[in-house]
């Protein structure tokens, strides 16, 4: 049946993502708070990540503009992205959080540019695998299975 | 139609990374009380995440933005058995609302959330009345024994 076949290739593709670093654990609890009652809570979820932060990242951008740099502000913009960014799992932004934040603290102009421009990298990676991944999702359609037991 | 319920997965795929949560073994933990809490943050993908998270142990959840909004909300009468408040909070930071809060007299277990740890933002948060301090995310691991502890020692 082709809807089983789309199935197990978007369950091989979900796999590649833990595999190959770009989402943790923590995605998987997302999953988990998917339900009868929030069925499409985790692309919800993401939507809302990637509206958020593309706001984040236009404020960054212009900060980086600055000469000198204003690290405080820089550092309160990142606390930002990386809470968000843990929240949904997505693992190799956060890592490219954390990094910029140590080039924060140190007051490294330079360090915190050149992250930036690798944590875009990856952040749009990470945006263009999952549109793909829930777009699939969408067309592979529900599995009419029984749902997990809520109280 | 197929009798065996694989892994629970709402795109109905199995498996996962190494953990393999196995929730559909058994009910999601749940309290039996009725329990309330309330979130603070200026994130609202942190917001709905948190919120959605206590909500699927039974816990009546709601959330705000600012520590304003949190400490109007308790002026004006609520009350929360739970309250997590994010460390960098624009007007009202984080310890500043728990002060705050605790200043009204609120007996809530009072949790600061922060993006980076930090042992500065630790000890403001714990004098300013908070009980813990931990990292985002909010986790199962965290939340559970909080929720539990709530639950059974009302």
């Amino acid at each position: 049946m082709e809807r089983n076949q789309m199935r197990r290739q978007l369950a091989l593709i979900r796999q590649s993502f833990f595999d190959q670093g770009f989402l943790d654990e923590q995605f998987i609890q997302l999953e988990e708070l998917q339900d009868d009652a929030n069925p499409n809570f985790v692309e919800e979820v993401v939507t809302l990540y990637y509206r958020d932060s593309s706001r984040l990242i236009l404020n960054i951008d212009q900060a980086l503009e600055r000469n000198p740099l204003d690290f405080n502000k820089l550092d309160n913009y990142m606390h930002q992205f990386k809470g968000s960014s843990t929240s949904i799992g997505a693992k190799k932004v956060k890592a490219e959080c954390t990094q910029f934040r140590e080039y924060c603290k140190a007051g490294n102009s330079e360090g915190c540019m050149r992250t930036f421009q690798q944590l875009k990298k990856e952040y749009a990676i990470l945006k263009r695998k999952l549109e793909a991944y829930f777009q699939q999702a969408r067309q592979a359609g529900p599995l009419e299975t029984a749902c997990r037991s809520r109280n | 139609m197929g009798a065996e319920v694989d892994h629970v997965s709402p795109m109905g795929m199995s498996g996962g990374s190494a953990e393999g949560n196995d929730k559909s073994e058994g009910q999601r933990f749940s309290c039996k009380n009725k329990l309330t809490a309330l979130v603070v943050d200026n994130g609202g993908v942190c917001r709905a995440i948190q919120t959605a998270l206590l909500r699927s142990y039974g816990v009546e959840t709601e959330a705000v933005e600012t520590g304003e909004a949190a400490v109007q909300l308790i002026a004006s009468g609520a009350t929360f058995n739970l309250i997590i408040i994010e460390m960098l909070l624009p007007v009202l930071n984080g310890p500043e609302t728990a002060r705050q809060i605790r200043a009204m007299g609120a007996q809530s277990k009072i949790l600061g959330i922060t993006a980076f740890f930090d042992e500065r933002h630790q000890q403001e948060f714990l004098a300013a009345g908070a009980d813990g301090f931990i990292e985002k995310p909010l986790s199962p691991e965290i939340v559970i024994p909080i929720i539990w502890e709530l639950d059974n020692y009302m």
